[in-house]
């Protein structure tokens, strides 16, 4: 059945050996570190990157080659990551865990930014040392050494970890102020700065799999984000709670991953998705997991002021601001605006209302667009039909993203989502109808409802405002409706939901469908008003987009996020020509939008003025 | 008579928003077996929780040895002789018995070896590789306090130790205390059964609603019984 040679076989098992090589250094990192702290490291990806870079860097201002990468790199990281957690990440332990992933996150932005800004988003080369070029004839196959040498070393490295976890005194500390740190803190035990050390010791396991793929990978900014999706659904299979499952299982998934190349080629960029999929239908905790309960301590969320008349007064205000404006400014300019504050505001009925946070929202905004144009480009629909399909096709891609994640909670929804996502991310970069990397192009905006031509930027203009109007507004009222207020009594304490006799799961997955459909119909619009749907718009920056427009602009408020998305826009926009790194920029912004007003723009506007 | 070991003067003390010591007064002798009586909610378990520092909003003063313990980080504070066990025991399901005896660090010359606490605790030398939540609720009393006692502490703080325990196990507790109590250590003992608290104290103090609302030695404590029993509904 199979015509496969032993050569191709072994050829790409030991690429898979060497993907699982790294998978397992990573999640035994993330691991590490969310065992101890609760948080997830969004920064771990740039940690490796970091690593791969100290190599390249060491290199090539200090001649200092290989072997002193290998000593000097993780170290060097070991202490920036340890200085970021004293001094930032160690404030955040009091409040709710999601915080921590958003902070990390928030520095990823910015030492990305930083590094694209200097070094160039195109890789550069790094030598293997001297004594591990060449190869070995092993009779079934010719072994490239220094590969040999990543599977040995980062064994090694495994190993040794896990003997300092499960064998030493030190080990016993960790293991015990995994469990209760209190207690080992009231005995005698320094718990701040174990965490310290602990955070310092998982980033340094990142960064020696950044040495380590140093030569083999080119040494770019960008490669630890896409890795580390991966080794998020790697960390989902295996179970976070247990050190030797992330081990065995980011070798086991990469092994996997080297054999779906050989044997079903198409399908080997989603096989650790699907498998992830798989284990969260008949496993939700993890092949290796013990359900860890990461529950919500304390969110920072500011709260709308009640409507007087006066509220009433100002939103008319702004809707007729809103009706004339397309007269003064760029329309296209505001009708992205307006696409993407309808977006933040569908996925601030989530995070916001109920408390999840889906790091997934692209696939349905992205996803939208594709369906939307695919619509209106190849069937010839209706343009605000072609919308609505949209809509419905991401509320049903809903149903089914969030039958799955909403089987975990807290920091693994988040995690899972991602994944999802991403794993859309690769069918839309491999189906036919997407069109790979051009995306759906030209896509005619034709005439709304057969009758008026929406080439018109003004008439395209209203029917935005139209749809973003009736969108926020859907969403007000599903929040302030009996289904509305359910959610909010999940956010705020759902074992006192579930006793009090509601099916949470079966809301939680309503409201994630809902969220879903809108974020759709934002997508749907906005492949309308750019005449283009592209992988940009599905992409796992996409999500993390939505995420910060969301949080700057104010959680669970309704109108926090659309000022959000409008200074996030705004902001791109005007300093996308200048020479400084946006990227950066925005992650700093956002790294002290979590340190320091945790409300959001709106929110703390609305406590200043003592609105609410 | 001689300072205090202990000393708590006005301690308050709050979770949050809710106010559970409303200023506490206590002194425990050095080589003295004090118990704080009281009814469930009283605040027992907090001035415990606030002497060790778990309850990081407190007021007031709390002295050991004339050390401020008010000022003192948490990881610090077993450090100048307190050890804990708390009510719900603390062992810890991913160490072993063996490795949950080795946990807390050795604080004091007085440290114990392993050899020495086997020698006191012959079933756990038994058990000393098993998991230790896998031990019998009396084993793992024990072994909460063997814990502290291998670390050196001076002063133990114990929660109920004999909460949920059987009758045998209990006399075996008692006996134990009694010979940490000729060793000269000090023990501030919380308890809700008083006829186990009455062989080892010599000195009670009976807890309300955040406060000590009487305090007496052991010999005075027939005197006291049928309050006792007014207050404690025994």
């Amino acid at each position: 059945m199979f015509d496969i040679s032993s050569q191709a076989l072994f050829g790409q098992l030991l690429i898979g050996l060497i993907n699982g090589s790294f998978y397992a250094l990573l999640s035994l990192g993330l691991a590490v570190i969310f065992g101890l702290l609760r948080v997830i490291n969004l920064a771990h990806g740039t940690q490796y990157m970091l690593g791969a870079f100290a190599a390249y860097l060491l290199l090539d201002h200090f001649g200092l080659g290989y072997w002193w990468a290998l000593v000097l790199g993780p170290l060097l990281v070991a202490l920036m990551s340890m200085a970021f957690e004293r001094t930032m990440l160690s404030k955040l332990y009091d409040i709710d865990h999601l915080y921590g992933l958003l902070l990390t996150f928030g520095l990823a932005l910015v030492i990305e930014g930083l590094f694209t800004f200097y070094f160039g988003s195109s890789g550069l080369p790094y030598p293997a040392p001297d004594n591990l070029r060449g190869t070995i004839d092993l009779g079934f196959m010719i072994l490239p050494i220094y590969r040999g040498w990543v599977v040995v070393a980062s064994l090694i490295a495994c190993i040794g970890v896990w003997l300092l976890i499960e064998r030493t005194r030190l080990g016993s500390y960790l293991r015990a102020a995994t469990e209760n740190p209190t207690l080992v803190q009231v005995f005698g035990v320094n718990v701040p700065l174990l965490l310290t050390l602990t955070y310092g010791l998982g980033a340094a396991l990142a960064a020696v799999a950044g040495v380590l793929a140093a030569p083999i990978y080119q040494v770019s900014p960008t490669m630890g984000t896409n890795l580390l999706i991966i080794v998020f659904a790697v960390v989902v299979v295996g179970g976070m709670s247990s050190i030797m499952g992330a081990i065995v299982t980011g070798y086991v998934l990469g092994v996997l991953e080297g054999l779906t190349k050989v044997f079903y080629p198409q399908a080997s960029s989603i096989v650790i998705f699907i498998i992830m999929a798989i284990v969260l239908l008949a496993r939700p905790a993890g092949l290796f997991g013990r359900e860890v309960q990461v529950t919500a301590t304390h969110t920072d969320t500011a709260s709308d002021p009640a409507l007087g008349n006066l509220g009433y007064v100002i939103i008319f205000a702004c809707v007729a601001l809103l009706a004339v404006v397309p007269f003064f400014l760029y329309p296209v300019f505001v009708m992205t605006v307006l696409c993407f504050a309808l977006f933040a505001a569908a996925f601030n009925l989530l995070l916001g209302y109920v408390g999840l946070l889906s790091f997934g929202h692209a696939a349905f905004f992205g996803g939208a667009a594709y369906f939307t144009a695919h619509a209106v480009k190849v069937w010839g629909l209706e343009p605000l039909t072609g919308i609505l399909f949209g809509g419905v096709c991401a509320a049903a891609m809903g149903l089914g993203v969030g039958f799955l994640a909403i089987r975990r909670q807290g920091l693994y929804f988040a995690m899972i989502t991602l994944a999802i996502a991403q794993m859309f991310y690769f069918i839309c970069l491999q189906a036919p109808f997407t069109h790979g990397e051009d995306g759906i192009q030209s896509i005619p905006r034709g005439h709304l409802f057969g009758l008026i031509d929406l080439n018109s930027n003004i008439a395209m203009y209203f029917l935005v405002l139209a749809i973003f109007v009736a969108g926020v507004f859907s969403i007000w009222r599903i929040i302030n409706s009996p289904f509305g207020n359910i959610l909010q009594a999940i956010r705020e304490n759902e074992p006192r939901a579930i006793s009090l006799g509601y099916n949470v799961n079966r809301y939680k997955l309503a409201a994630f469908v809902m969220s879903a459909g809108f974020a759709g119909i934002a997508g749907g619009t906005k492949a309308i008003v750019a005449q283009v749907a592209t992988l940009v718009d599905v992409g796992w920056q996409m999500s993390g987009h939505v995420v910060l427009m969301t949080v700057l602009g104010g959680l669970g408020t309704i109108f926090g996020p659309i000022v959000g998305a409008a200074m996030l826009v705004t902001f791109e926009n005007y300093f996308a020509d200048f020479q400084i790194p946006v990227t950066a920029i925005i992650g700093a912004v956002f790294v002290l939008c979590v340190m320091l007003f945790r409300r959001g723009i709106y929110g703390e506007v609305v406590r200043l003025f003592r609105l609410s | 008579m001689p300072d205090p070991l202990l000393s708590v003067r006005g301690l308050k003390a709050w979770y949050g928003e809710s106010h559970v010591l409303h200023g506490v007064d206590l002194d425990v002798h050095r080589g003295e077996t004090v118990t704080l009586l009281g009814r469930n909610g009283a605040g027992k378990t907090s001035t415990l929780r606030a002497i060790t520092g778990i309850i990081q909003k407190r007021e007031g003063s709390i002295l050991l040895d004339g050390q401020d313990l008010l000022r003192t980080p948490i990881h610090r504070v077993a450090w100048s002789g307190i050890g804990y066990v708390p009510e719900e025991r603390g062992i810890f399901s991913s160490l072993s018995v063996e490795e949950n005896l080795l946990l807390p660090p050795a604080v004091s010359r007085e440290a114990m070896s392993l050899d020495e606490i086997y020698e006191l605790f012959p079933n756990l030398y038994e058990r000393r590789s098993s998991e230790g939540t896998k031990l019998s609720g009396g084993e793992q009393q024990m072994m909460a306090m063997a814990r502290i006692l291998r670390a050196g502490a001076r002063v133990l703080l114990l929660d109920e130790p004999t909460e949920g325990l059987a009758p045998v196990l209990i006399s075996r507790i008692g006996e134990l205390l009694k010979v940490l109590k000729k060793k000269g250590l000090t023990i501030l003992l919380v308890e809700q059964n008083f006829r186990f608290a009455r062989k080892i104290a010599d000195h009670f103090y009976l807890m309300e609603e955040g406060q000590i609302i009487i305090s007496f030695p052991v010999s005075e404590l027939d005197a006291h019984q049928e309050m006792l029993h007014r207050h404690l509904g025994v």
